[in-house]
């Protein structure tokens, strides 16, 4: 190829860069190193600054993302390809900075307690928020890679943070073993895929498989491709161990225990949303053609998911595994919401309100968590929360309502997100996956309530227990931004539940 | 201030006051009493000004809830009728609490007893103001919450614990017809707006039906306590004595009545034979129980179910005989319209008429017993009072105003009520009227028989002998329920006095003319006189009934027919309802509890242990188990699945 035809269509390509089209992500970027460099040049007496920072000035790029919500790139392809522009990818975009807000915020709640450096911590959140960002919006498995791998290295580190808690380097070592393993899984997905489509001797052979456009269009001519439905499940595969789908979830468990909370809290709901707009992109768009395979696939998935989840949650004693494994749960749920979008379109609007709820209830309960945890992070007992509604009578609320919101206690915001996936389900006719929901739902209502229970009575134990037992932590005094998160999510979850509003409307009737 | 804000301020003074109460003054007795008391002051001050403002029928609603197309509004519906009903409320209401401030000073449970009045007061209040059914309905069971709580005061003594529970579960099935009245009366008129259904009855535009005023009917049943539902009434009386005057006598049980005028356009022939029997069977049965009672507040309930009794009948008979310019004609519907405007039928009016009346004496009465039980420590049993006449003058002389009006004296107010209720049964049925001719004299039997017990003779027990007149806050209310008593029945001729703000119900009370008139006069007075002089001759002021040492066969009989009904429904709850119920007890216990939840847990709770198994910890046995995950999708891939 003469040099000169090279450069013209790298010219060609280069057009296509719209640098102003990730805007927040390059801020992102900027962020990230302001507060690294922050650390480095100012006096120590002024670290204390750095949360502060990364808190605001993520919450001048979500301000910006709002302001610009209908960028002129929506529905648009930037950078030759590689990244879809959409309102589903502007939502996504909203929700990992409040994410990544909220994760900072429970930080300075956790980090004081131990003996780490904090800016490292702060620069890695923001950094993986751009890489979950630009993941939600990717349309190239190149781009997709990438994203994904740069959040996956960036979680390694966060997992492992405590250096000196043992459970926290065990997650640590855990997690990144495990999540080797599922994206060498995912690789040799997108390896089988790019192969089968590139071959001439099939309809609709395309030279450009990676991209998802042209991956989409050959399968639609080679629906029963033996190769092509193997390197799509298997990068389904990869996409169900980030939101932590049977049996993809084992690692879930003994990570989010290590993980200091914050960690958890970010691999609860941003890992997890994360993967659900991968999912709604791959399942839903590129894989459509699959339909065949990929349905009861996903069914089977769900069920095993939202039982497995629940049943392994009704005997978990250290809450942090307690919200894992219920998370699992909710993926179960999400799940069923992403099949029943094959037949109706609008339940993706009830997956986006389902994860926006748990976004709200979750982190209200973990803010609480980050509070009544004490300098051992990964022991977090129900027991360490008896009388706690007494004694601490806000924290005790806000528990109490996210746990109502995550089992869907009506009139709280979780149940009109479960409320809204079964009614897409019926009407989807997915009635089997609406009996394993429901089961699952009873199922949950036992162990939250069993935490709230925890809260708001003396524990009991037996007599001449007592003793061998060690005292449970001092629970932390909460300061006032976080307060005022936490009265933000709990009015949140409340007021959803009421009134969805405009937010309801365009995301069910998009 | 406009009417609408009036008629909302009448309702929120008592809430205020009951949340303040309930929330702050638990402790604060004292506090409490005054507070609540001076709630009643403001409820009659800002009732007064709306019911002599002279507006009426102003437009105030708000939609509360709505339900696809079923919307629950929340308004007033502010006439004549509910003038004269708040008038009633607000008036002897008031006094009823001044009353209290000293019936209840020595109590412990003051505050809880305040605000309970104030519960009361309001909800009263909201079913007399409620333009539509389903908000008298939430009143409704707001009343019968207050009235358990009330009755349950003294709830370390089994009985009151047990008449509040009786009350409230006896009232539940009345109350369950009612609903499922409001529930048909919308399914077929689409409407329980009062306001629209009178609008709409002139046009024809109204589905009848017999059901639904006589499921609307049952309601009033339990809570007017008429017959089969009259059982809970007098075990009420375990309550304090002025929750007895206020609730049991003069307001909350003559709900039903006022409910039944509210509702009247529904009526249809039938269904007001029905109530007229309901009513006349109730008065004549409960005339009859009252004169076997030895408590004087049981006398006092019995008298009162035989004078709801005599409203209900009065109710039924009126809708064959309605005044027109033309003097009486016969109607069908029960209604007459006059206009645009909504009249109410002359049954309704007797019925309202008795009411108010009823109010005044029957109030006036339990209060003035309330007074001697204070007294007498408590003693409640008439056989041993006696001589009370000298000892306590005020209550005496109130008492026996009270006495004269219930039992038809000439000039005393419920001489004009009840012939106003004879001469509609005379117009209408003979059977009635010749049964409430008769309940009038049993009526007269046995306030006389109580009233001479009671006051003369000897004192026949210790309390009774050391009995001393009570304080002016008990003295000065029975003083103004007396006039009240003494003068209500003008009310009927010179309501132009009161600026004509009753006029819509008093002008259509039925009135006899001409010779019509003396014979009725005659036929009252005579009951009245037969009944008095057989009980100033028979009875006489001893430590014993003279009826049941001389003649017990039929005080046993008097007292069996007394107890049959109690019986009837012991033997049904112990027998049926009782087995029945543990009959569901053992499914629930075997089936439900034992197999179905706990096996289900047990399964579910193992299911949960095997999969904490799966958490072995063990790294290599994450990763074969997504291995595993892995073979099974090829295998889905393969379609081996």
């Amino acid at each position: 190829m003469p040099v000169a035809v090279t450069l013209s269509s790298l010219q060609e390509i280069a057009a296509s860069n719209q640098w102003a089209a990730i805007m927040p992500e390059l801020l992102l970027a900027g962020l990230a190193v302001l507060v690294l460099g922050f650390e480095l040049v100012v006096p120590k007496t002024y670290r204390a600054l750095i949360p502060a920072i990364a808190i605001s000035g993520l919450a001048i790029i979500l301000l910006g993302v709002g302001i610009h919500f209908h960028t002129t790139f929506l529905n648009d392809d930037t950078f030759d390809h590689l990244l879809h522009h959409s309102d589903g990818g502007q939502f996504m975009r909203v929700f990992f900075l409040l994410t990544a807000i909220l994760v900072c915020l429970l930080a300075t709640v956790t980090l004081e307690r131990q003996p780490v450096p904090k800016a490292e911590f702060y620069h890695l959140v923001i950094v993986i928020t751009a890489a979950l960002m630009l993941l939600a919006q990717s349309n190239h498995f190149v781009m997709f890679f990438v994203a994904l791998e740069t959040v996956t290295v960036g979680f390694y580190i966060l997992v492992s943070y405590f250096r000196t808690s043992a459970a926290s380097l065990e997650g640590g070592l855990k997690y990144l073993i495990l999540s080797a393993l599922s994206s060498a899984i995912l690789l040799f997905g997108i390896v089988l895929l790019y192969g089968v489509a590139g071959n001439r001797a099939l309809p609709g052979a395309t030279a450009d498989a990676m991209n998802f456009g042209a991956l989409r269009g050959f399968l639609a001519a080679n629906p029963d491709n033996f190769l092509a439905n193997v390197g799509a499940v298997l990068v389904l595969a990869g996409v169900a161990f980030k939101i932590g789908a049977v049996p993809f979830q084992f690692w879930i468990p003994d990570v989010y225990q290590g993980a200091p909370t914050p960690v958890t809290a970010f691999l609860a709901v941003g890992s997890k949303a994360a993967g659900f707009a991968v999912l709604l992109i791959l399942a839903l768009d590129v894989f459509r053609p699959l339909q065949a395979v990929l349905v009861p696939v996903l069914s089977v998935m769900a069920v095993a998911t939202i039982l497995f989840g629940n049943l392994a949650a009704l005997t978990q004693n250290n809450v942090k595994r307690l919200m894992g494994l219920s998370g699992v749960s909710h993926a179960g749920y999400l799940l069923v919401g992403v099949i029943a979008a094959y037949r109706e379109p609008l339940a993706v609007g009830a997956v986006y309100f389902y994860l926006l709820a748990y976004l709200l209830a979750s982190f209200a309960v973990f803010a609480v968590m980050a509070h009544v945890s004490g300098s051992d992070d990964a022991d977090q007992d129900l027991e360490h929360y008896a009388n706690l509604a007494r004694e601490r009578p806000f924290l005790g609320t806000v528990l109490a309502i996210g746990l109502g919101s995550l089992a869907g206690i009506p009139p709280l915001a979780g149940f009109m997100g479960k409320l809204l996936i079964f009614i897409f389900a019926f009407k989807a006719g997915l009635y089997g996956l609406l009996t394993a929901a429901v089961v699952g739902v009873v199922i949950s209502i036992y162990y939250y309530f069993g935490w709230i229970r925890a809260a708001f009575f003396p524990f009991r134990r037996a007599t001449g227990l007592a003793a061998s037992e060690p005292p449970r932590p001092v629970i932390t005094r909460v300061g006032f931004p976080v307060a005022a998160a936490m009265v933000l999510l709990a009015a949140g979850s409340v007021i959803l539940g009421f009134y969805q509003g405009p937010l309801g409307v365009w995301l069910v009737s998009r | 201030m406009s009417p609408a804000q009036l008629a909302s301020l009448v309702l929120l003074i008592p809430l205020i006051s009951a949340a303040v109460i309930a929330l702050f003054l638990r402790r604060q007795g004292a506090l409490a009493s005054y507070l609540s008391v001076a709630a009643a002051a403001g409820i009659a001050v800002a009732s007064a000004m709306l019911i002599f403002g002279g507006q009426r029928n102003f437009p105030a609603s708000v939609e509360w809830l709505r339900f696809g197309g079923f919307a629950v509004s929340f308004g007033f519906k502010f006439d004549d009728l509910a003038a004269l009903m708040l008038f009633v409320v607000s008036f002897v209401g008031f006094f009823i609490h001044v009353f209290s401030l000293g019936y209840m000073r020595d109590d412990a449970a003051k505050a809880r007893f305040f605000g309970g009045l104030s519960v009361f007061m309001f909800s009263m209040c909201g079913i007399v103001l409620a333009d539509n059914l389903f908000m008298i309905f939430v009143f409704w069971e707001l009343v019968g919450f207050s009235s358990y709580l009330l009755i349950g005061h003294w709830y370390e003594r089994q009985s009151a614990a047990d008449a509040a529970k009786k009350a409230y579960i006896v009232n539940r099935v009345g109350d369950f017809g009612f609903l499922l009245g409001i529930v048909m009366c919308y399914w077929l008129n689409h409407t329980v707006n009062l306001t629209e259904l009178a609008a709409r009855a002139p046009a024809g535009g109204l589905v009848f039906s017999r059901a639904i005023p006589l499921l609307l009917f049952c309601g009033a049943v339990g809570k007017s306590a008429q017959m089969p539902l009259h059982v809970w009434l007098p075990d009420a009386m375990e309550g304090p004595t002025p929750v007895s005057a206020l609730i049991h006598a003069a307001t909350m049980v003559a709900a039903g009545i006022y409910m039944l005028c509210r509702i009247q356009v529904l009526m249809v022939p039938q269904a007001l034979t029905v109530i007229m029997w309901v009513g006349t069977i109730t008065a004549l049965y409960a005339a009859v129980c009252a004169i076997v009672q030895s408590d004087i507040k049981k006398v006092l309930a019995y008298s009162t179910l035989s004078q709801l009794g005599y409203m209900v009948a009065a109710f039924g008979l009126g809708a064959v005989l309605s005044r027109s310019p033309d003097g009486y004609t016969g109607f069908v519907s029960g209604t007459l319209y006059d206009g645009p405007a909504f009249l109410i039928s002359a049954g309704a009016a007797a019925a309202m008429f008795h009411l108010t009346t009823h109010a005044f004496f029957k109030a006036l009465l339990f209060l003035g017993s309330g007074s001697i039980i204070h007294a007498c420590h408590h003693e409640q049993d008439i056989f041993k009072m006696g001589g009370l006449a000298k000892r306590m003058p005020w209550t005496f002389l109130t008492f026996t105003v009270g006495v004269f009006a219930i039992i038809g004296l000439p000039f005393f107010a419920g001489f004009f009520s009840k012939d106003a209720i004879l001469f509609l049964a005379r117009q209408n049925n003979i059977v009635v009227f010749w049964v409430l001719v008769f309940t009038a004299v049993l009526t007269a039997v046995y306030m006389t028989r109580l009233w001479r017990i009671t006051f003369f003779g000897e004192a026949r027990s210790e309390s009774a002998a050391h009995a001393h007149e009570s304080g002016a806050t008990m003295v000065i209310p029975l003083v103004v329920l007396a006039v009240g008593a003494a003068l209500s029945g003008y009310g009927f001729f010179y309501d132009h006095l009161l600026g004509g703000a009753f006029k819509g119900v008093l002008s259509l009370v039925p009135e006899p003319e001409g010779p019509a008139h003396w014979m009725m006069i005659a036929v009252g007075t005579g009951a009245m006189f037969v009944g008095a002089s057989f009980a100033l001759g028979y009875y006489r002021p001893a430590a014993v009934d003279r009826l049941q040492a001389a003649v017990p066969v039929v005080f046993g009989a008097l007292v069996a027919i007394k107890e049959s009904f109690d019986r009837l429904y012991g033997y049904y709850v112990a027998k049926v309802q009782q087995r029945l119920a543990v009959l569901l007890d053992v499914i629930d216990q075997v089936l439900i509890a034992g197999w179905i939840v706990r096996g289900g847990t047990t399964v579910v709770g193992y299911l949960g242990m095997g999969a904490r198994l799966l958490y072995s910890g063990k790294l290599y046995a994450y990763a074969f188990w997504i291995l595993i995950g892995v073979v099974i999708l090829w295998g889905f891939a393969a379609g081996g699945f």
